[in-house]
């Protein structure tokens, strides 16, 4: 299909706008193609689809547990429902139907949940979505998606549409940094994107975290030539564990870092690879260390939960300094 | 005493003298003797030596002096015990056990075979001597850096003690047990031989086959060449290729 998105677009459209305007481009190929929200058509960008497609758009109003059990008899019938709503309402108050009618019955619905993680900063932290990757991947047959931005995210519709089965799909209040110049680059479900080679340490991030990790890994190579790998692990579920047991493999020093508590989110899922496969490494999750969110702008945030940029180089930095091999014998082997 | 004598002094003793542990190996100069072969020289801090315990046959290299072994090489200087080495001089060392003189022929094989090893011009015929050759230099240039770094060398200071948690390896494709490492860590270093299995080393200088080794090791080949033809593998970044590439180097330009 012929939609080609760049970082140009990325500086017009917010991640949920370009979200609705690929959903729409796509949409005049396929009229499996519906969209549905709960009273959340602005917020969520989805009002785009409304205005193209009127009669492919359902807002239920303010019952998003009837948006999920909708969504799930339109797929029942060959269609290809696009939910659109706040992640915490996607992940907690919708959740008794996104498992039992969605994920149950393993129904081909896209989920997208927006204003994820603390990036819905300023509107309180009943409203900061900490704890949707760990529920959402927890769901058997769901496939959970964090892009890193709007560009990714523009791949992440395409390939939406091409997947038969549930799937989450988790972006951010309004305009991401750019992490991509254009949609041109191997985005595949289920595999991870390495955006920086290194061999010192590796940097596992998704969602607005990988900017992040780009950033703290240039700059720490310029600082102090420590190589740091950077993984955009776009996909939660199903993980790319090869691309993990590799960087174990060939950094034995893990970082991951997330918009998101440390338990069960990005670094738990890396956390249970690592666990499984048996090899040993210097091990850092970060993200919220189990704990709510403050209020505040969504950079502020990061910050605060040290998962900016200076954040990442400060756990690099006390990473490095961890042992993974027995340290007392020095002397060489004659 | 210059700064160039006192490197080349302690990297013979400690990381030369020792690889002929292998050349006994691969030869068996040693038989089934039990026995201690010492060489030692008398420097201006006093008497530094290598000795190996020989059990069976097989050496096992210990970086000190000892009091009681059957035979003794013994340099009374340091430019004598150099000059020795650097095959600029073939006057020899006091031997002490002349009164063993299986176990003293068998020292002095194994020192003209090491010195015929290391000191080759062009690569030998056989394969299983290319590969010890190789093995030879892997072990004796890790060994070399991790010793310069402990004897205080400024320039390999000032890498090793800013230095992360890393391992340089130096390897030939289906020679594994010719492979040696170099583990860096905050000033701290150890070579140790064959492959490091814990991970993939941080930078690792590996060779297609034995040939394209020995071309670097003895200089007869061209590295830029052979990187290009893919002979030789520089896994890692390659500024730290270039950094390890100068301290094989510095090594060589002490024992050379």
């Amino acid at each position: 299909m012929g939609i080609t998105y760049t970082s140009l677009d990325t500086t017009k459209l917010s991640t949920a706008e370009i979200y609705a305007k690929v959903l729409c481009d796509l949409a005049e190929d396929d009229e499996r193609i519906v969209a549905i929200t709960a009273d959340l058509a602005k917020s969520t960008k989805i009002g785009a689809f409304h205005e193209r497609f009127p009669e492919r758009f359902y807002n239920v109003g303010i019952a998003e547990q009837n948006m999920f059990g909708i969504a799930a008899g339109m797929a029942k019938c060959g269609l290809i429902p696009f939910t659109a709503t706040f992640a915490i309402f996607n992940s907690c108050r919708g959740l008794d139907q996104v498992h039992t009618d969605i994920c149950y019955q393993n129904l081909n619905v896209k989920m997208l949940g927006t204003h994820a993680g603390t990036s819905f900063g300023q509107a309180g932290t009943t409203h900061h979505s900490t704890e949707d990757i760990a529920i959402m991947r927890s769901m058997a047959n769901l496939t959970v998606i964090v892009p890193a931005d709007g560009t990714e995210t523009a791949n992440v519709v395409k390939a939406a549409i091409e997947h038969e089965g549930p799937m989450y799909i988790r972006i951010n209040r309004g305009f991401d940094q750019v992490v991509y110049d254009s949609m041109d680059y191997d985005f595949q479900i289920g595999k991870a994107v390495t955006l920086n080679e290194g061999s010192d340490l590796t940097i596992i991030a998704c969602g607005s975290a990988v900017f992040s990790a780009l950033q703290a890994a240039r700059e720490i190579e310029a600082q102090s030539g420590i190589k740091a790998r950077v993984l955009d692990m776009h996909t939660i579920k199903p993980i790319d564990a090869d691309a993990l047991r590799k960087a174990v493999h060939d950094t034995r020093r893990i970082i991951t870092a997330e918009d998101h508590n440390v338990i069960g989110g990005l670094g738990g899922a890396v956390a249970e690879v690592i666990a499984e496969s048996g090899m040993a490494c210097a091990f850092k999750r970060l993200g919220l260390q189990d704990k709510f969110s403050p209020i505040g702008y969504h950079e502020d945030l990061m910050s605060h939960h040290g998962i900016d940029t200076n954040g990442i180089i400060n756990a690099v930095e006390e990473l490095l300094k961890m042992d993974f091999e027995e340290d007392e014998d020095w002397e060489d082997e004659v | 005493m210059n700064k160039a004598n006192f490197y080349s002094t302690r990297l013979f003793l400690n990381a030369v003298i020792p690889v002929m542990k292998e050349i006994n190996q691969e030869y068996g100069y040693f038989g089934n003797r039990n026995c201690k072969v010492q060489i030692s020289v008398d420097t201006s801090e006093g008497r530094l030596g290598t000795h190996f315990v020989v059990e069976d046959g097989k050496m096992n290299t210990v970086l000190a002096c000892t009091d009681d072994a059957d035979v003794t090489f013994h340099f009374p200087n340091e430019e004598h015990f150099i000059n020795f080495f650097k095959g600029k001089s073939t006057k020899l060392p006091k031997i002490k056990g002349l009164g063993k003189p299986g176990i003293v022929v068998a020292t002095f094989r194994t020192l003209l075979k090491m010195s015929a090893l290391l000191g080759a011009k062009e690569p030998p015929k056989e394969e299983a001597v290319k590969a010890l050759v190789v093995k030879l230099f892997f072990y004796l240039l890790s060994t070399g850096i991790s010793q310069l770094n402990k004897l205080g060398h400024e320039d390999v200071v000032n890498w090793t003690k800013t230095s992360p948690n890393r391992v340089y390896g130096w390897s030939v494709d289906g020679y594994e047990e010719a492979g040696a490492y170099l583990r860096v860590k905050a000033g701290k270093t150890k070579a140790a031989r064959g492959m490091y299995t814990r991970s993939q080393p941080f930078f690792t200088m590996r060779f297609a086959d034995l040939d394209s080794a020995l071309a670097i090791l003895l200089s007869t080949g061209d590295l830029l060449q052979l990187t290009a033809e893919k002979k030789l593998i520089m896994e890692g970044a390659p500024e730290y290729g270039a950094q390890i590439g100068d301290y094989m180097m510095l090594v060589g330009s002490y024992v050379q």
